[in-house]
């Protein structure tokens, strides 16, 4: 997420409150664009889609399709992601653009077979009693998406993070549409429709990318011959992933909490809804977490290591590390703030909210709970980033490995005490964590020069 | 064993009688100190040499330029700059308090120049991988980090930490290889160094391991040829800014290197039994470096005066009974011998004596940036058919036939080149350094009397040198009496029998005494 902090700067150079708003709104946009889109895309298909839609269940039976979809390709993808970021990065750095493209293509490649492999054994054996039409388009999407991530994460990279949020919007746009324009279809149509959205949305990226890059060659799988330090990034990308959808898989496949849907595919009627308004509830916590870090902490970290390299003086080396740590912290206390305040928010509305949007108040302390949990995601998201600035990789390994542990077992735990305790198994993990990173993230900083200049290795 | 890699063991013994220390000379690199070793171990058939090469990259150097002789029975090198990397990523670690108080007061003795010897043989045995003040320790531990940036705080006055930091990691990184190297080298009854640096702290280090007595023998003051090294260093960094900079202030860095060296070279004198050099102007300068006076002796180098004898008789002269009007600088041809002045000293000649020549007999290959811009000068003054450059040359084949010596070196100590050539009957001139003026007019009552073998110069005086060359070759009766004052010198004062018998004394003094009697007084 790199050098959106120029674009940010220069929006909120006019130092005026409208600027502000706007460079928050801004990196509100570009942080939380994506998934939001897919979230709000998901939901709108299920309301527009209601009246015409026969049996009405199929509505729900396309959400919860599509949210498996999304759930699926995100942790198969979830060890290429950082690493494939990296690889670019890298790459870039060292000016050998040409070498992007290969190996993009090898990738995706690999995706493709993955989950396309993937899914077609799944259609197959676990979905008997579904149309063929169905399985394909199923099949397909998973495959789609699998490829959308990776091509998201290379743009990301280009820093066309403006490209990025148009794509979606005219991709999940298009998969609105073509949902409603299909709806006579049922659920067939609507899958149709969504997948035919996805196409579009990652013709668009392909384009992106391929206009950006030259290549002399078509592809090349160095990138998966690259040497062992990427290991640690796969493994904080599966780790993470996996650990986010943990607690909800969980509620799926826990008989008392879930119904099946189609197929194999189980749903938590209970769970679902309040966690996905909650993960709404976290736009502003973005906002911040991509304003703080993209400008004022990466100034100084650059600042840092510019002294460190060119011959600083000590003191100056010092000045700019109390720099980065400021400025990490006034990040993480900000995000902390605004998603109190949209806790707050919800805590003391969330009453009229749910009546206003015609679901039962049951949901209300599930809801709660979740908004605290989704903003304290967003603090470990901050977290996390800080240490891979600091390329404190093994850290950030152990606190997602944290996270998914604690997940599982704090979630299991909840799970067995009752409806009361729902939702507080996320909460608490993610707590814990969080506090586990400011503690490390606290001695990182302390010892950052020592560790900069005397725990190389020598060569 | 040898911590050496194996194809880094070129021969191998578990016992020596003489350990010689050897950085940067004998037998990889050519030169007066590396012959003057080889010389050594030839005069002394019935003892056991050793010898520990210290060299910087492996890739500096090729093969042995000498051959060995047989009762050299070990010889192992090292390569000080060459790193092993480390395998696993560095973890923090504190460091041990005391082992770094301790080191604390040794720097602090260092800094006030006094004798720190005692200090140092405590702390020896903390540069194990398992003491306070291992490798690791050094290079990773918060300790060090403490320290480094507290002398750089309250000391350094250059601006660059950065600069500081691997400044003082790459100066010190040795000091543990040459630990290494030294519990691992075979027992010697005498380690015998040839300079101080880091082969003098090598020797600091195995006369505590092995608790056997240390020999200095320094040919060029290394203090002092490092000085001048520094002072012409281009690759030291100077982070000042312009106004910070004030003309005759030594740049932060080199300071620090020079008072590095200078360290060390202390250490050396403190931990020697016996400290040798090549003539008195130079054991003046030991002392006032730091040595104590009353282990310091002039030994002077000597050379087999029989080998270069028969030269006189076979000697060529012009036909009207003139010397050879052939000035020659036998040397490399490296900035340190300014051959430049030389060439150009040639002009004066050859306008006096139109058929004089001027001989340059060393190799080239050393600084070859160098070496063409002598032939520039050359080709510049018009004096392509006068000067002469011929490569390495055998002194045998040479000597009959130059007229005089030239040495226009702006650095020497004792150089074998004269008194070969006073052996062969050749006069010499030379700048007056090291201790050619000894050489040349003598010292003392007894040497002056002996006459006057040639004439001294001023360094870098091209006319000056000119003139005395062509006054010598032209003046036929001057010229004999210099060739005689030569010869009675050499075969009074520098004869290779007299160097063998101070040091064969100083040999029995060292190897007699049994184990764990230390140097030290």
């Amino acid at each position: 997420m790199a050098g959106i902090g120029f674009e940010l700067r220069r929006i909120m150079q006019k130092g005026t409150l409208t600027s502000l708003l706007s460079g928050y709104g801004y990196a509100g946009i570009i942080g939380s664009g994506p998934w939001v889109l897919s979230i709000l895309g998901i939901l709108l298909v299920g309301l527009l889609t209601a009246a015409t839609v026969i049996p009405n269940f199929a509505v729900t039976q396309f959400q919860v399709s599509v949210t498996y979809l999304i759930a699926v390709s995100l942790v198969l993808t979830g060890p290429l992601q950082l690493s494939f970021t990296r690889f670019v990065a890298d790459r870039m750095f060292e000016k050998r653009n040409d070498l992007v493209l290969p190996n993009f293509h090898a990738t995706l490649l690999t995706v493709t077979w993955v989950s396309g492999g993937l899914g077609l054994l799944v259609v197959l054996t676990l979905f008997p009693d579904e149309s063929v039409a169905y399985r394909l388009l199923m099949m397909a999407g998973l495959v789609l998406l699998s490829n959308i991530w990776i091509a998201t994460v290379m743009l990301s990279g280009l820093k066309q993070h403006r490209e990025i949020v148009v794509l979606y919007a005219v991709g999940y746009g298009i998969s609105v549409l073509a949902a409603l324009a299909l709806a006579r279809f049922n659920l067939e149509g609507l899958v149709g429709g969504f997948v035919l959205g996805q196409a579009v949305l990652l013709a668009g990226m392909l384009g992106l990318v391929v206009r950006e890059f030259p290549a002399a060659r078509f592809m090349s799988f160095e990138f998966f011959r690259r040497d062992q330090h990427f290991r640690s990034l796969m493994w904080i990308g599966l780790a993470y992933n996996a650990a986010i959808w943990t607690d909800k898989a969980m509620f799926w496949f826990w008989p008392p909490t879930s119904q099946l849907i189609i197929g194999p595919l189980r749903a938590s009627l209970i769970y679902d809804l309040p966690i996905f308004l909650a993960y709404l509830s976290i736009i502003p916590g973005m906002a911040v977490f991509m304003l703080r870090l993209e400008t004022d902490f990466v100034d100084y970290y650059d600042a840092f290591f510019d002294a460190v390299r060119s011959g600083g003086s000590l003191r100056l080396i010092e000045r700019y590390r109390n720099g980065m740590v400021e400025t990490a912290r006034m990040g993480v206390f900000e995000i902390i703030k605004i998603q109190a305040i949209a806790a707050l928010l919800v805590i003391i509305s969330g009453g009229t909210l749910l009546v206003w949007l015609d679901i039962s108040p049951l949901y209300l302390p599930l809801l709660q709970v979740m908004v605290i949990g989704a903003g304290l995601q967003v603090v470990l998201l901050g977290i996390l980033n800080v240490f891979f600035y600091l390329d404190r990789r093994r850290i950030a390994l152990i606190l997602v490995a944290l996270f998914f542990v604690l997940n599982l077992v704090f979630t299991t735990i909840t799970l067995q005490l009752g409806p009361l305790w729902y939702g507080y198994g996320f909460a608490a993990a993610l707590l814990i964590v969080c506090v586990g990173g400011l503690l490390a993230l606290d001695r990182v900083f302390e010892r950052l020069e020592y560790e900069t200049f005397m725990l190389q290795r020598n060569a | 064993m040898s911590s050496a890699a194996p194809h880094d063991v070129i021969r191998s013994a578990p016992a020596v009688d003489v350990l010689f220390l050897l950085e940067g000379t004998y037998p990889y690199v050519a030169g007066g100190v590396s012959s003057w070793v080889h010389q050594i171990v030839r005069g002394f058939p019935d003892l056991k040499f050793g010898g520990v090469f210290l060299g910087s990259r492996r890739a500096d150097y090729g093969d042995a330029r000498y051959q060995m002789p047989d009762n050299l029975v070990h010889l192992e090198r090292h390569f000080l700059h060459d790193h092993a990397s480390e395998d696993a990523q560095p973890v923090p670690f504190s460091g041990d308090a005391d082992g770094f108080a301790r080191m604390r007061a040794l720097h602090e003795t260092y800094q006030h120049r006094r004798n720190a010897d005692a200090k140092l043989a405590q702390l020896i045995p903390e540069l194990n991988d398992t003491g306070s003040l291992s490798e690791r320790a050094f290079l990773h531990s918060q300790r060090a980090w403490q320290y480094v940036t507290e002398m750089y705080r309250s000391r350094c006055t250059d601006p660059s930490f950065v600069d500081y930091f691997w400044t003082v990691r790459i100066m010190h990184s040795p000091i543990w290889k040459m630990h290494r190297i030294a519990m691992r080298v075979p027992r010697a009854r005498v380690l015998h160094t040839v300079s101080t640096g880091y082969a003098g702290f090598l020797g600091v280090l195995l006369t505590h391991a092995q608790g056997r007595p240390l020999l200095i023998s320094e040919h060029g003051i290394y203090t002092k040829e490092r000085k001048i090294d520094l002072f012409q260093a281009s690759w030291v960094r100077d982070n000042r800014g312009v106004f910070e900079k004030t003309t005759g202030d030594i740049p932060y860095f080199k300071d620090l290197w020079v008072r590095f060296f200078e360290a060390l070279g202390r250490s050396a004198y403190a931990a020697a039994r016996h400290i040798v050099s090549l003539y008195d102007a130079n054991r003046e300068r030991q002392i006032a470096d730091g040595a104590d006076a009353a282990r310091c002796r002039s030994i002077p180098n000597g050379i087999d005066v029989a080998r270069f004898a028969p030269l006189r008789d076979i000697r060529e002269w012009e036909p009207d009974g003139r010397p050879m009007p052939i000035a020659c600088l036998i040397g490399r041809v490296v900035p340190i011998k300014d051959v430049k002045t030389f060439v150009r000293s040639m002009r004066s000649v050859v306008t006096r004596i139109p058929d004089a020549q001027g001989w340059i007999a060393g190799p080239e290959d050393e600084d070859k940036e160098y070496a063409h811009e002598c032939r520039l000068i050359v080709a510049s003054l018009g004096l392509t058919k006068s000067v002469k450059f011929l490569g390495f040359q055998q002194m045998t084949e040479l000597l009959p036939k130059v007229g005089v010596v030239v040495l226009s070196s702006i650095s020497e100590a004792l150089p074998l080149v004269i008194l070969e050539g006073f052996a062969a009957g050749v006069p010499c001139v030379s700048t007056d350094v090291g201790s050619c003026r000894q050489l040349i007019h003598g010292s003392g009552a007894e040497d002056e009397a002996l006459g006057s073998a040639g004439e001294v110069v001023r360094i870098a005086d091209p006319q000056a040198l000119g003139n005395a060359v062509a006054d010598l070759l032209s003046d036929a009766r001057r010229w004999l009496a210099a060739s005689n004052a030569g010869i009675a010198r050499v075969e009074k004062f520098y004869t290779q029998k007299m160097m063998f018998d101070q040091y064969r004394e100083l040999y029995d003094d060292c190897i007699a005494p049994p184990d764990a009697e230390v140097s030290a007084a």
